[in-house]
């Protein structure tokens, strides 16, 4: 039963939607009516160069993000293990943002980076002694714009990887922790060689995780910029989503979605294949 | 004790106290990171329309109004009548919050059926061979834009077109509750069977042994000696579910339109009306969204990291 409805919503679709991608059709005409077109809707996508660059765009806000979130993470949650008051307090707050709908949290921040926003209010008192005026429209200045998104998803998804590395802090068995500190090793090397090396399967996991997320990026795109300022921030599921539903560019669509299936099996295999070497080890009573 | 000795003493003491401080100050910081951007939205709701965008913004509504709630709670759009200003327009709500409910409670309530058998025999029987564990992270890993594209081809084109050569009436699944809880059951299983999975491991199998050699039959054992083990964990994942169904962006933003709409759709649908933004209603729907799941999902949080690290971490 289980199979069939993965095959009804899953494989049918994908069957279809190669089919398509070799049609040459878009809206305007009946799918009745559409030709084969063999594989120029390959090149193309191939040739698109809209594709490619928001391709590495997605990339490179991927990367930004999950690197202020492993950092931030790991340091929020090595302060609440070394805490005893308040643990659990601290626990629930940080773990809110992961709960909050994506999309209210876009919206969020739109009004927080809105020219007469609180973001603008409290950076005025600085911009003033430079002359400038304080009614900055950040999401007007593609750089600015990029980052704005970078931040809203470091703000809402921090949260996770600060739960997996309070997880992993609290596994750390303390026998080995103590042995080492018994045997003169100071503060810094006990952490440096005996926690980090122990926390390995938990930063694994969270890059892995965290970067396959991020690579979805799309929510806070449409509620911040709508791609914009002209196409500095458009993710690729941003991108594939106008050509399509604002363009409607179906066939075009369909074998950029496979293409894109194609290069992200690659990423998917080798996450869990990562993922899977940790499990291991964790099984094997390494970690 | 020494003289020395104390102040050696009171000089650790007082560098503990200071590293503590230091410790709370850096997380009472970063949680006032993290609860700015909800109260600026709950503050906002309460505003009325010429505070939204002041210079410089008010932190605390001056006159504090119900307005924007009401504009969307209202019931009877029809006889208020078409206000003038897009300010003061009522938007009904409630159609969306009765799709969202619908979609998300059916679809997860299936989930967790189809998904606590599934795990049961993959816990007992090993049914996937050792492998199926990791390989259920695919289907969440996979950029949801990809499966939009041929859903949309499917739902709105394959179905409709089948439907009409084989029963003779044209069938569409695109912008139906049927089609969007067809899709997240099919979609948040791996979560299910993932949370289940963890849960139906704790449970010893000795004794379900023992009720079998009791003479209970399988079926019965499942529902009078597993099932009692597992329902707190039943519980804790239909919420998790819930909560991912509820926001859901994306493929709901995309296989529905006229019709059917969920509360994030809703949401974006204000951001685009050609008014200019309703930021005073947009904060009191995203009010409404937000609190009932921050509620949920603060009773769940322990259990969150199983269901957002699929298993890999276990706690």
């Amino acid at each position: 039963m289980v199979e069939g409805m993965f095959i009804l919503i899953l494989i049918i679709p994908f069957a279809l939607t190669i089919y398509i991608s070799f049609l040459r059709w878009r809206a305007n005409r009946p799918f009745e009516q559409a030709y084969l077109s063999g594989l120029r809707n390959y090149e193309s996508v191939i040739a698109d160069s809209g594709f490619w660059d928001s391709l590495g765009r997605t990339f490179y806000f991927a990367g930004a993000a999950v690197v202020f979130e492993l950092i931030i993470g790991f340091f929020l949650a090595l302060m609440v293990h070394q805490i005893t008051r308040g643990r659990r307090f601290y626990i629930t707050i940080l773990l809110i943002p992961m709960m909050v709908v994506p999309v209210v949290a876009g919206y969020n921040f739109s009004m927080i980076y809105l020219d007469s926003g609180p973001l603008n209010q409290i950076l005025a008192p600085g911009l003033n002694l430079f002359d400038i005026n304080p009614r900055i429209r950040w999401l007007s200045n593609p750089i600015a714009a990029q980052w704005a998104i970078i931040l809203a998803d470091i703000w809402q998804w921090t949260s996770l990887t600060f739960l997996i590395f309070l997880s992993g802090f609290s596994a750390l068995p303390p026998q080995l922790i103590n042995a080492a500190r018994v045997m003169g090793a100071s503060r810094r090397q006990t952490f440096f060689w005996v926690e980090l090396p122990l926390l390995k399967p938990a930063i694994v996991i969270a890059v892995v995780i965290r970067s396959m997320e991020a690579l979805k990026m799309f929510d806070p795109v449409v509620l911040l910029t709508f791609g914009g300022p002209g196409t500095s921030t458009q993710t690729v599921a941003y991108y594939l989503w106008e050509q399509v539903w604002q363009f409607n560019k179906y066939s075009f669509g369909a074998a950029a979605s496979i293409m894109l299936l194609i290069i992200f099996s690659v990423l998917i295999f080798f996450g869990i294949y990562l993922i899977g070497r940790q499990g291991k080890a964790i099984e094997r009573g390494e970690a | 004790m020494s003289t020395d000795a104390k102040q050696a003493l009171q000089i650790a003491n007082r560098r503990r106290w200071r590293r503590t401080v230091v410790r709370h100050s850096i997380l009472i910081g970063w949680g006032l990171i993290i609860m700015f951007p909800i109260f600026w939205m709950i503050q906002t709701s309460f505003k009325d329309a010429h505070e939204w965008v002041t210079w410089p913004p008010h932190w605390v509504p001056q006159d504090p109004t119900l307005k924007n709630y009401e504009q969307i709670f209202t019931f009877d759009v029809q006889q208020s009548g078409v206000a003038r200003e897009a300010t003061e327009q009522p938007f009904n709500i409630w159609g969306a919050v009765a799709d969202s409910l619908i979609i998300c409670t059916t679809s997860a309530l299936i989930a967790l059926f189809m998904g606590a058998f599934l795990a049961y025999g993959i816990s007992r029987f090993n049914v996937g061979g050792g492998k199926f564990r990791h390989s259920v992270l695919i289907i969440r890993m996979i950029p949801p834009i990809v499966i939009a594209i041929p859903l949309l081809m499917y739902y709105a084109i394959m179905v409709p077109l089948a439907s009409e050569t084989v029963l003779g009436f044209r069938l569409s699944l695109f912008d139906t509750q049927f089609g969007m809880s067809l899709l997240y059951i099919t979609i948040t299983l791996p979560f299910v069977i993932w949370m289940m999975l963890s849960f139906i491991d704790e449970v010893p199998y000795t004794l379900e042994h023992a009720a079998r050699i009791m003479g209970a039959g399988r079926l019965y054992t499942l529902r009078r000696v597993v099932l009692p083990l597992v329902a707190s964990g039943m519980v804790v994942t239909f919420l998790f579910v819930f909560i991912l169904n509820w926001a859901e962006f994306l493929l709901s933003l995309t296989l529905t339109h006229p019709d059917v709409s969920t509360l994030p759709v809703l949401l974006n649908k204000f951001q685009s009306a050609s008014e200019g933004r309703l930021y005073g209603p947009q904060a009191a729907i995203g009010t409404v969204i937000t609190i009932p799941v921050v509620v949920l999902g603060v009773l769940i949080q322990k259990h969150l990291i199983k269901g957002f690290s699929f298993g890999t971490i276990r706690k």
